[in-house]
């Protein structure tokens, strides 16, 4: 898959991230962030709650724009790309929701195909061979006639997966893929991430909070903290470079870089008493 | 795909069910289901009023609608307005001497062309002209002629005048009708009062055709109805001489007050002045 | 996507709103010609909006009719009028109850459940997924229900109109004993097709269907994506149609009159 990648084949990264500013509702979520997602490659993007990893996921595929800064897909900066360009790169990534996301109004089998009748007119019979064959790749093709509804969270991920497998893309984002599995179905999503990785060759990017997880899986991990990159590095490594922010998050220390306290006035004063000398 | 066709069938079963509505609302329940299908042929009919009629209203003959009126329109230099019909052509046996006339259904409904059929052998052809035609019958004309103001227009031909006094004529007005037996015969021409007999002198015209009138019978001023109009009613007597013009009517009976008779009404139903309705209905039995 | 008012001002609240709203048409009339595309979809949305309110609404018209017929005996018999019921029970539905009540009712059957539907879609990121499939939302999701409601109203305004025609008859006739030629034929003398049925009941629902469906979509998208916004939004929605619903009716009969 890489290989029909050539926009700027100079480029070992298939996304690059550079001098990223966003403010939202003035707070500023990213300040100059740089990140550089290798092509082949699982990267995954790790952070305390509240960073804004979703957002980055938001930035890379041009749902959001940043107020200063560039993001490169594929040669493509989104930022300033036009809607049609925008929807032409979509096509090319697959985006995994938090909460799967599949068409409420539609069976398994026509959410999978969904992509493939809007951008193609291709006949019935070679839809059908496609989708059955994604959904054979995550394992549920006896649950083709499934309504989503009916489905437990660990299969409407399966689903919502081999929907973004459904054009073989040269990108998939996984947004918090392991929240709410229990440990067969967390496994199963891991297999399935290392699989596509493996034979497909798909750059893969992983939001997730899940280490032990991320550790079987990821071949490098960025650590956001305060819209900055606090630390990278691949995942056996990166534990141990000693700064605060992996100590406390790899630790999982309570207090740290990452307060305890949501900043607030003065204790004393707000209960009310009269403020102690220093 | 298994739930295409259901909901495919679903939306056009609703969307015909839709239209057949749209249809039946446009077709059936309005004006549209009065126009003709079959062929017509047209007449026209010159009018010198067509009062209110419209375009499109129908042309019935015996009260059953046989066309519509096509178009209307004045010509500069004429008085008479020019009506076209549209008669169905399986309606086509009209005689070329019948009558059309603007009617009005009921006393404030639309109005219509109406034809009376005539005598003649001969069919009116597409195209031809109703000649004889009647006006549209303003409203103040037909109140004025059921009150006999229009009967001063007959009296023309010939009539005698007569003299009656009445110590009260009530609501009685010039050109209200003289009838006898209940038909009008003539009509009040002049009100006044006499300055020394304190009385009311009317002066009754009564067609020339009723000259056989007893010379003692009674004028009466009678109220037609409840609340309706006043007349005055002749009651023939039994004198062998008959009235003659400038004659005086000596008998009289004077209008009754709508007062007095309520008044007399009470007092002789009930021994109570207060005269509510309870007591009334207590002296009736 | 969220309002930059400050909250306490009703009046540029809703003057935002909406502005929001005509920008949200804008966008969608912009979109139609992508959403051809989808015209199945639209299909399934008019047998939803449309089809699915359909015996709410036979229902309602039936009633309508009968009530109409009963009241308006009940006073043209004081004048010796009854046999204009028919005329006057057709007028009064084809001119205001038709298109009124159809579109109120449209609003709470069909308006509501567009709204939350769209809502929950962007609550549960169904909006986000398609757009991240490189599918146009308001082309896929809002145009279709937009055009779907467009074109439904009318058709059940008609199918209103219908029922109500057929209880008042139901009523007149078979139980109060007018002359069924009676009914019929003054009703034909005096309603007419462009002025009754056109203006009264066509351009009327059209327009009705076009701000139900508007409101209903607009809602729905522009929400938060929280089941509290959700709630909100389909109350806003039915507020928001009657007050516009009623208003229209008052200025399209001015116009049409």
């Amino acid at each position: 898959m890489t290989d029909s990648v050539s926009a700027k084949p100079d480029d070992s990264a298939l996304v690059r991230v550079r001098g990223l500013t966003t403010v939202l509702n003035g707070k500023k979520v990213f300040d100059a962030l740089d990140v550089a997602i290798p092509r082949g490659k699982i990267t995954a993007i790790m952070g305390p709650s509240g960073t804004g990893k979703t957002t980055l996921l938001k930035h890379i595929t041009g749902q959001m724009r940043g107020d200063a800064g560039e993001v490169w897909v594929d040669g493509q900066n989104v930022q300033t790309i036009s809607r049609e360009k925008l929807f032409e790169l979509r096509e090319r990534i697959g985006y995994l929701f938090q909460n799967s996301a599949l068409l409420t109004d539609f069976d398994v089998f026509e959410n999978v195909a969904f992509p493939l009748r809007q951008h193609t007119d291709l006949p019935e019979v070679l839809i059908r061979n496609i989708v059955l064959t994604k959904l054979q790749a995550v394992g549920l093709r006896g649950a083709a006639g499934l309504m989503p509804s009916e489905l437990s969270g660990g299969m409407a991920r399966r689903v919502a997966l081999a929907r973004a497998i459904v054009f073989d893309p040269m990108l998939i984002l996984y947004d918090e893929p392991f929240v709410g599995l229990d440990p067969i179905a967390l496994n199963q999503v891991l297999k399935l991430i290392r699989t596509l990785n493996q034979t497909l060759g798909i750059t893969s990017v992983l939001v997730a909070h899940e280490l032990e997880a991320i550790k079987q899986v990821a071949d490098h991990i960025y650590l956001i903290a305060n819209g900055k990159v606090v630390a990278q590095g691949d995942p056996n490594t990166i534990a141990g470079d000693g700064s605060p922010w992996t100590r406390q998050f790899f630790g999982g220390e309570a207090d740290g870089p990452v307060p305890f306290q949501y900043p607030a006035g003065d204790y004393a004063a707000s209960l009310g008493f009269p403020r102690s000398n220093p | 795909m298994s739930q295409r066709p259901s909901y495919a069938v679903g939306t056009g079963l609703f969307i015909v069910l839709g239209f057949a509505a749209l249809g039946y609302l446009a077709t059936q329940t309005t004006s549209v289901a009065n126009t003709s299908r079959g062929p017509s042929y047209t007449v026209e009919a010159h009018f010198a009023n067509i009062g209110q009629l419209k375009e499109r209203a129908p042309v019935k003959v015996a009260g059953v609608r046989v066309g519509q009126v096509r178009s209307i329109t004045l010509e500069p230099g004429k008085e008479t307005a020019d009506v076209k019909l549209a008669i169905d052509q399986r309606y086509g046996q009209i005689p070329d001497d019948s009558v059309a006339t603007i009617f009005t259904s009921g006393l404030l409904g639309d109005q219509y062309v109406g034809i009376q059929y005539g005598s003649s052998k001969k069919v009116l052809a597409d195209g031809g002209t109703l000649a004889l035609t009647r006006p549209a019958q303003q409203l103040e004309e037909m109140l004025g002629k059921f009150f006999g103001a229009g009967g001063a227009a007959d009296n023309l031909a010939g009539s005698y005048r007569v003299k009656a006094r009445f110590s009260n004529i009530g609501a009685l007005s010039v050109g209200a009708p003289v009838k006898m037996a209940g038909v009008a015969i003539g009509s009040v021409q002049t009100v006044k009062a006499d300055p020394v007999k304190l009385d009311a002198e009317v002066t009754l015209a009564i067609d020339k055709k009723y000259s056989q009138i007893p010379d003692d019978s009674a004028a009466a001023v009678f109220t037609s109805g409840l609340i309706g109009t006043q007349y005055v009613a002749i009651q023939p007597g039994g004198s062998p001489d008959m009235l003659k013009d400038g004659d005086e009517l000596v008998l009289t009976q004077s209008a009754m007050q709508i007062e007095d008779l309520i008044g007399k009404f009470l007092v002789s139903g009930s021994s109570s002045s207060s005269g509510d309705k309870k007591d009334a209905d207590g002296g009736k039995h | 996507m969220s309002v930059p008012m400050s909250r306490d001002n009703i009046v540029l609240r809703s003057l935002a709103q909406i502005g929001e709203c005509g920008l949200f048409l804008l966008r969608m009339l912009a979109a139609v010609p992508r959403s051809l595309r989808h015209y199945r979809e639209t299909l399934r949305q008019i047998w939803f909006v449309g089809a699915m309110s359909l015996i709410i609404i036979m229902v309602c018209g039936l009633f309508v009719g009968m009530v109409l017929g009963l009241q308006l005996y009940d006073v043209l018999s004081i004048f010796g009028g009854t046999s204009a019921t028919g005329t006057v029970v057709a007028i009064a539905i084809y001119r205001e109850l038709g298109p009124v009540v159809t579109a109120l009712l449209f609003a709470g059957r069909a308006g509501t459940s567009v709204t939350a539907e769209i809502g929950l879609m962007r609550a549960t990121d169904q909006i986000a997924a398609m757009e991240m499939m490189a599918v146009d939302p308001v082309a896929y999701v809002a145009v279709p229900r937009f055009i779907a409601g467009v074109i439904a109203m009318p058709l059940l305004s008609c199918v209103f109109c219908a029922l109500g025609i057929f209880g008042g008859h139901l009523v007149g006739v078979t139980w109060l004993g007018i002359d069924n030629g009676t009914f019929w034929s003054n009703m034909t003398a005096t309603v007419e097709v462009v002025k009754d049925v056109i203006n009264g009941v066509l351009w009327k629902s059209v327009v009705f269907g076009t701000v139900v469906s508007l409101i209903a979509v607009f809602q729905g998208y522009t929400t938060p994506p929280t089941s509290e916004g959700v709630a909100y939004a389909t109350t806003r929605t039915v507020v928001a149609s009657s007050i516009a619903i009623l208003a229209l009716d008052f200025v399209l009969t001015a116009f049409l009159m």
